[in-house]
């Protein structure tokens, strides 16, 4: 049977969306068989995200509400044969869902698959109790902002009244030359505040936008930061002890100039 | 609550320096064993001690006193039913906001304190003043 992770983060725009669907593809291809649910009702973009919006005939509340099995609502993705995604209805709103549907709902599919992720919308009403209800697990992304920071701490208390204990924190468009300079917090200023197990930290990183224009994902891209932080957070998740990239000085430049001495 | 910035009313501290362990023992003491995190309220008639943070967005409100054995960065309000001998203690004292009884003081705007030993918030002379907090020679064993 597999796990069921939400993805959530309070804040709006940090990048749950994003970690979905590098995390799912990231999983799919290293093997695992991965569903991807977009609880994001009424503002689905996950889909799009990945490339597959064309292909979109049964949602999440064709299948909460009976109208067709769940295996009728997934969408098989075009580069992997393990990954499936469950669209969000865009013509519904969140209130057509409820979080005992969606406990039904999780306990169903995960039979089918190692991983269900669930990206989570953004707030703390409705939608937010849908997307955690049938979850194992948590994944809070936060953006090293003190307001993102403050919606991550907020979330992880609730999500720990929810029974959902030990989340996973993800800090996302990390820009470690702001960070140098004082004019960003920290990975330690972060986890000082949250005290929750970190698991990976993705930097800023331009291709993200590029590759998620494109309906495809930066994970699967061998040549990008962002891409090899998706993976080595795929490797956490699949249970390796992957160590942390640098924080302070990534890229190739950085090593080199590390391994010469100059720094 | 009234809250009073003006500064009148002073409040003479009675003598002995107030805040001994004993004296807090007479009241209803609550204990925490987690963090409070952000949008977390804490309420309580009597003293507060909190095993964790409070974090910024958190809130403890106690009519007694409130000691956090951690980092307190959120607001905090002891002796909030008037209580002008309450006192606030914590491992690392950087509140958004502390009240004591109907005191309000908050860090000057851009400043930050990096005390790393325990201090202790209270009225003296009318006015909070923070301490650095250390139980002296005669207290132990
Ligand atoms: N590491 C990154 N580097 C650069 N841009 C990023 C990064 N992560 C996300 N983005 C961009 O930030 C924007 C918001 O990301 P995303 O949609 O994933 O956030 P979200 O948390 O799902 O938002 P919402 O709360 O609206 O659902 C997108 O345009 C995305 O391309
Ligand atoms: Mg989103």
């Amino acid at each position: 049977m597999g796990e069921v992770i939400v993805i959530t983060s309070g804040k709006g725009g940090v990048g749950k969306t994003t970690t979905s669907a590098n995390l799912g593809a990231g999983l799919a291809s290293a093997g695992s068989r991965v569903c991807l649910i977009d609880a994001d009702i009424g503002l689905r973009n996950l889909d799009v995200v990945m490339g597959l919006e064309n292909r979109i005939v049964y949602d999440l509340v064709d299948v909460t509400s009976g109208n067709c099995s769940f295996r009728k609502a997934l969408i098989k993705d075009k580069r992997f044969d393990k990954l499936f995604l469950m669209p969000a209805a865009q013509t519904k709103d969140k209130t057509a869902v409820n979080p005992a549907q969606m406990e039904v709902l999780c306990n169903e599919i995960k039979d089918d698959f190692d991983y269900v992720l669930i990206d989570c919308p953004a707030g703390i009403e409705q939608g937010f109790r849908n997307a955690i209800a049938g979850a194992d697990q948590a994944i809070v992304v936060t953006t090293p902002e003190v307001s993102a920071v403050r919606d991550a701490d907020r979330i992880i208390g609730l999500l720990e009244k929810e029974d959902l204990r030990e989340p996973k924190l993800i800090v996302n468009r990390m820009r470690h030359q702001m960070v140098k300079h004082g004019d960003m917090m920290s990975i330690d200023d972060i986890i000082e505040i949250l005290a929750i197990d970190l698991l990976g930290v993705v930097p800023e990183d331009e291709l993200v936008v590029v590759s998620t224009n494109r309906g495809e994902m930066v994970v699967l891209n061998n040549n990008s930061k962002s891409g090899q932080a998706y993976r080595n957070i795929v490797r956490r998740i699949r249970g390796e002890d992957v160590p942390m990239m640098s924080l302070e000085d990534s890229g190739l430049f950085g090593k080199l100039r590390r391994i010469i001495g100059l720094k | 609550m009234a809250t009073d910035w003006a500064g009148d009313n002073l409040v003479r501290f009675p003598g002995g320096g107030g805040g001994e362990p004993e004296d807090m023992a007479d009241d209803n003491t609550i204990m925490v064993q987690r963090t409070l995190r952000s949008g977390q309220s804490l309420q309580f008639e009597g003293n507060v001690v909190i095993l964790g943070d409070v974090n910024p967005g958190a809130e403890v409100v106690a009519t007694g006193n409130v000691v956090v054995m951690g980092s307190l960065r959120g607001v905090v309000h002891a002796g909030a039913e008037g209580d002008s001998n309450a006192a606030v203690y914590a491992f690392r004292l950087q509140p958004t906001q502390l009240r004591i009884a109907n005191r309000i003081t908050r860090a000057p705007d851009g400043e930050q304190s990096f005390s790393t030993t325990p201090e202790v918030a209270r009225i003296r002379d009318g006015m909070v003043v923070i301490e650095s907090f250390q139980t002296g020679p005669d207290r132990q064993g």
